[in-house]
C-alpha cells in the first residue's frame, strides 16, 4: 500500500504522535530511521486502511524518548540505539536489544554516514569515531571496549529483597527452540520480574537486504523467520508492488491468501499442540502432531515446500498450482472435521482448563498500551485484526470473523487460536471454490522507482507484520525495515508472567508463541 | 477418558512404513540430469541463484557445471530457468554427506548418494541428540516433526535430550551468528566424548543467505568440527533422520 510521508519537527514530535494515537483507534506501526539522520514514526489508521510516515530530521544523535508517554515505543528505541546510535533521552530502561558484547562497540550497522553526529573523540560522549577496519572484535575482551571504556554491557533489572533469587535460563534451552536469555527474579515459586534478553539470532538481515538486488530479496525475507515464510513473502511483495504502484491479478491474490491461511492453520495447530504438550496432555499433543502433518501436506501440494518457501513473489506467485487445489480442498475439509473432537477433548478436560484459566493474564488496558497484536491481543479484548483493514491478498474485501476473548489468560489465547484455526480452514475451502481464472504472475520492471517508499501490512499467524521499503535517488533499496508481530508481543510475555508460578512460564510462553528470529532479524 | 482412548485407537497407525520416502509433492534439492548444459551462452541458472551456489567450470556446450548443495536453498529457480533441462528437481530425501566437498555435485561426474555405512559403532543402537538452534526456526520445526507419529524417529533409537551432558551428538541449526558463538562452543565442550556434530540445513552448512555479513554467521564449521552435513532449507524430516542414522552407523573420529 502507498504510504503518505509528512515531516514533523523534533520539538513537536512527542505531542503530535501522542495525540494521534489517542484519537480514533490509530496505531503505532513502527519507529525507526532510514539512514540515521532522521526518525520515522509510522502511524496506522486502520479504519481508513491508510498509513502516515512522520519524518523527523535530526540535528544530533539525542532525541526525546517517546516511551514515557507511549509505552510501546520503548522497544523500538532500544533497537534504534543499537542500529543507528541514536540515543533517546529519558528512556525508562534503555539497554541494548540486538547487538551483544560480542560485537564491536563502534558497530552501527544501519547508519549510513558513520561520521554523522560524532562530536570530538574519546571525550566520553557516547560512541566515538567508527573505523571500517575496526569492526572485528576478534573475540578478545579488550578489543570490544572503546577508548572511553564504553562497551556493550547489559545490565538486567535486579530485584532486591529478602529471599529473592534469580533463575537464569538460556540462551540454549532444554527443548527444540530458538535462543534467548530469560532471567526470572523469584520469591519462592512466584515470578516477580522476567527479564528477556534477545538478539542471539541477530544475523544482520535488514542490512543484507539493502546490499542485494531486489529480485533476490524475497529469498532472504523468507529465511528471516521461516515459520511465517508466507506472511513475510506476502508483506515483502506488497511493499515492492506498492513502489511500482501495480495490482496483481485476482488469481494471484487468491493463491497468496490460500498460502497465508494454510500457514496460519499449520502454526496454530503447532502452538496448540505445544500448549497441550506443556500441560502434559500427550494424547492431544501427539494428535496435533499428526494433524499438523495434514496441514503441511496441503502446503506442500500448493507450493512444493512444507513451509511454503519460494512461492509468493512480487508480481504474484511463482507458479500456478491450480491442478492440486481439489486435493487441498479435500484435505482442508478432512482436517477441519478431524480437529473438532480433539479440540472438544482439549477444552473440556478439567485438569487442562485448570492449568490455563487465570494464568498469564494480561489486562485489556495493558494490551492496548503495549500494542499487543495478533491472537494474544485479541485474547485481551483488542479487536484489531489487520485482515479487516489493510489490503493484502483478498482482504479486506472478504471478511473473516474476528475471534475476540476478554479473559487475557492462557485459556483465552488458546480459544482465540481454536476459533481462528476453524475459520482459516473454512476459508481455505471457500477460496478454492471461488478461485478466479486468469494469470497468476505479473512481470515487473527491472529497476525500482527512485525516491519512493512502499509499505506492506499482513496479518501473519502471530499478528500484524509490517515491511517498509525506501529507495534512494538511484533506485536502489536504501532501507528495508521489518516489524515482526513479536516485537510488540515480547513485552506482553514479560508482563503476563508476573505473579505467576515459575512452572507456569512454559505455558505462558507457548500461549504467546513468539518468534525469536523474526524479532532479532 | 474412555472416549479419548476410543478416538486415539480409531486414528489407526499413521507412522510411515517406508524409510526415506522420495518426495511426492515437494520440490526437494536440484540435481543434474543426463541432458548436456548449454554452456556460457546461456548462464540462466547462474543469474537466478540467490546464493551463487552454481558455478560454470567449462564454457562450451556439454561442459561441466557444479552445484554446491551446501549453499543451495532449494528454491528451484535454476530448475525453472534451465532451458536444456540439465537441472531437475531431485525427489530424493537421502541427501546427507560426511564431507563438505561431497556436497558439490557435478554435471559430468555424477555422484551417487552417500551410502549408509556398514560399520558398527558405539551409537549403532541408540543415539542421544541435543539440538542447538541459531537460526530461523524452520530446521527446528522439521527436527520437531521427526519426533511426531508420522516419522517417529524414536523407533530408530534417536532421542532428543535436554542437556549437552547427556548427548552423543549436537544438531546445530542456523548460521551461528556472532552472539551464539560462545554459547555454542560451551555447549560442545560440555558434551562427553566421543561426540559428534551434525550441521542441519543450508545455513548451518555454509551460512547460506547470511554468509559474509557483519554478524559473522558463516555456518558451524567455522567454529566446530562437523561430522555430517544435511543440506536443505529446511531439510525434509526424512533427510534429518537419514543423516542421524548415518552418524549412528559409523565414521567420525572425535
Amino acid at each position: 500500500m502507498k504510504v503518505e510521508r509528512r515531516e514533523i519537527a523534533l520539538g513537536e514530535r512527542t505531542e503530535t504522535i501522542r495525540q494521534l494515537l489517542h484519537r480514533d483507534s490509530r496505531r503505532l506501526g513502527l519507529i525507526s530511521s532510514i539512514n540515521g539522520s532522521q526518525l520515522i514514526s509510522l502511524v496506522l489508521n486502520p479504519v481508513e486502511g491508510a498509513a502516515v510516515c512522520w519524518e523527523t530530521p535530526l540535528q544530533s544523535k539525542e532525541y526525546h524518548s517517546l516511551a514515557p508517554v507511549i509505552s510501546q515505543a520503548h522497544w523500538f528505541e532500544r533497537t534504534l540505539w543499537d542500529m543507528f546510535g541514536l540515543e533517546p533521552e529519558n528512556h525508562p530502561r534503555l539497554k541494548h536489544n540486538l547487538l551483544h558484547e560480542a560485537y564491536s562497540p563502534h558497530l552501527l550497522p544501519l547508519k549510513l554516514d558513520q561520521n554523522l553526529f560524532v562530536v570530538g573523540n574519546g571525550n566520553g560522549s557516547g560512541i566515538s569515531t567508527y573505523t571500517s577496519t575496526g569492526t572485528n572484535g576478534n573475540g578478545n575482551g579488550s578489543g570490544n571496549v572503546s577508548e572511553n571504556g564504553h562497551c556493550r554491557d547489559y545490565k538486567p533489572m535486579v530485584v532486591k529483597g529478602d529471599g529473592i533469587y534469580e533463575i537464569p535460563v538460556g540462551p540454549i534451552h532444554a527443548g527444540i527452540i530458538e535462543p534467548a536469555h530469560f532471567r526470572f527474579s523469584c520469591l519462592g515459586e512466584v515470578i516477580f520480574n522476567l527479564e528477556i534478553r534477545l538478539g542471539y539470532v541477530h544475523r544482520g538481515v535488514e542490512k543484507r537486504l539493502c546490499e542485494m538486488p531486489w529480485r533476490k530479496q524475497r529469498f532472504l525475507v523468507e529465511a528471516a523467520a521461516s515459520d511465517s515464510a508466507a506472511a513475510y513473502a506476502l508483506a515483502h511483495s506488497i511493499a515492492i508492488e506498492s513502489l511500482f504502484d501495480i495490482t496483481v491479478p485476482p488469481k494471484a491474490e487468491y493463491l497468496r491468501t490460500l498460502a497465508l491461511e494454510i500457514e496460519r492453520a499449520a502454526m496454530h495447530i503447532n502452538d496448540l499442540g505445544g500448549l497441550a504438550g506443556d500441560i502434559g496432555y500427550l494424547a492431544i499433543s501427539s494428535t496435533m502432531g499428526r494433524l499438523r502433518g495434514i496441514a503441511l501436506s496441503m502446503a506442500e501440494k500448493l507450493t512444493g515446500s512444507r513451509l511454503q518457501r519460494n512461492f509468493i513473489c512480487p508480481g504474484g506467485v511463482v507458479f500456478d498450482p491450480s491442478g492440486k487445489l481439489s486435493e487441498i480442498k479435500k484435505l482442508a475439509h478432512q482436517l477441519r472435521k478431524d480437529l473438532q473432537p480433539v479440540m472438544t477433548f482439549f477444552m473440556s478436560n478439567e485438569v487442562a482448563r485448570d492449568r490455563m484459566e487465570n494464568i498469564g493474564v494480561i489486562s485489556p488496558r495493558l494490551a492496548a498500551d503495549f500494542g499487543i497484536v495478533g491472537p494474544a491481543g485479541r485474547a485481551s479484548d483488542q479487536r484489531y485484526d489487520a485482515r479487516q483493514y489493510f489490503a493484502h491478498g483478498v482482504y479486506p474485501r472478504i471478511r473473516v470473523p474476528v475471534a475476540v476473548e476478554t479473559g487475557g489468560d492462557v485459556l483465552s489465547r488458546a480459544k482465540v487460536r481454536i476459533a481462528e484455526l476453524d475459520s482459516s480452514l473454512f476459508l481455505i475451502e471457500q477460496l478454492i471454490d471461488g478461485l478466479p481464472d486468469g494469470d497468476s504472475l505479473l512481470k515487473l520492471p527491472d529497476s525500482l522507482p527512485k525516491n519512493e517508499s512502499g509499505l506492506g501490512i499482513v496479518e501473519a499467524h502471530r499478528g500484524e507484520l509490517i515491511h517498509m521499503v525506501f529507495t534512494d535517488e538511484e533506485g536502489k533499496c536504501s532501507r528495508y525495515a521489518i516489524k515482526d508481530p513479536s516485537v510488540n508481543n515480547w513485552t506482553g510475555l514479560a508482563i503476563a508472567v508476573r505473579n505467576n508460578l515459575v512452572s507456569d512460564f512454559p505455558l505462558c510462553n507457548k500461549s504467546f508463541g513468539l518468534s525469536y528470529s523474526g524479532h532479532d532479524l | 477418558m474412555l472416549r479419548l482412548l476410543g478416538y486415539l485407537l480409531n486414528q489407526g497407525v499413521v507412522t510411515s512404513k517406508e524409510y526415506c520416502e522420495p518426495l511426492s509433492d515437494g520440490v526437494g534439492l536440484p540435481d543434474f540430469s543426463d541432458q548436456p548444459c548449454a554452456g556460457s551462452e546461456c548462464n540462466e541458472c547462474l543469474s537466478v541463484c540467490p546464493t551463487d551456489a552454481i558455478s560454470l567450470i567449462s564454457a562450451e556446450t556439454g561442459g561441466e557445471v557444479r552445484l554446491d548443495l551446501g549453499a543451495c536453498i532449494g528454491c528451484s529457480m535454476c530448475v525453472r530457468a534451465c532451458p536444456e533441462e540439465t537441472l531437475v528437481n531431485s525427489k530424493n530425501t537421502a541427501v546427507a554427506r560426511f564431507n563438505r566437498e561431497d556436497l558439490v555435485i557435478s554435471s559430468i561426474e555424477r555422484k551417487v548418494a552417500e551410502p549408509m555405512p556398514k560399520t558398527k559403532s558405539l551409537f549403532s543402537r541408540s543415539i542421544a541428540c541435543r539440538v542447538v538452534s541459531t537460526g530461523c526456526s524452520a530446521c527446528d520445526l522439521e527436527i520437531a516433526a521427526c519426533g511426531n507419529s508420522i516419522f517417529d524417529m524414536e523407533r530408530y533409537g534417536i532421542h532428543i535430550v535436554a542437556s549437552p551432558r547427556f548427548a552423543d551428538v549436537l544438531l546445530v541449526t542456523g548460521p551461528v551468528p556472532k552472539a551464539m558463538h560462545d554459547a555454542l562452543k560451551s555447549c560442545y565442550e560440555a558434551m562427553a566424548e566421543p561426540r559428534r556434530v551434525i550441521a542441519v540445513g543450508t545455513c548451518a552448512t555454509s551460512g547460506g543467505l547470511h554468509k559474509g555479513g557483519y554478524a559473522e554467521a558463516n555456518g558451524v564449521d567455522s567454529l566446530l568440527p562437523v561430522d555430517l552435513y544435511i543440506p536443505g532449507c529446511p531439510p525434509h524430516p526424512w533427510s534429518i533422520i537419514d543423516g542421524i542414522k548415518k552418524v549412528m552407523a559409523g565414521r567420525g573420529t572425535r
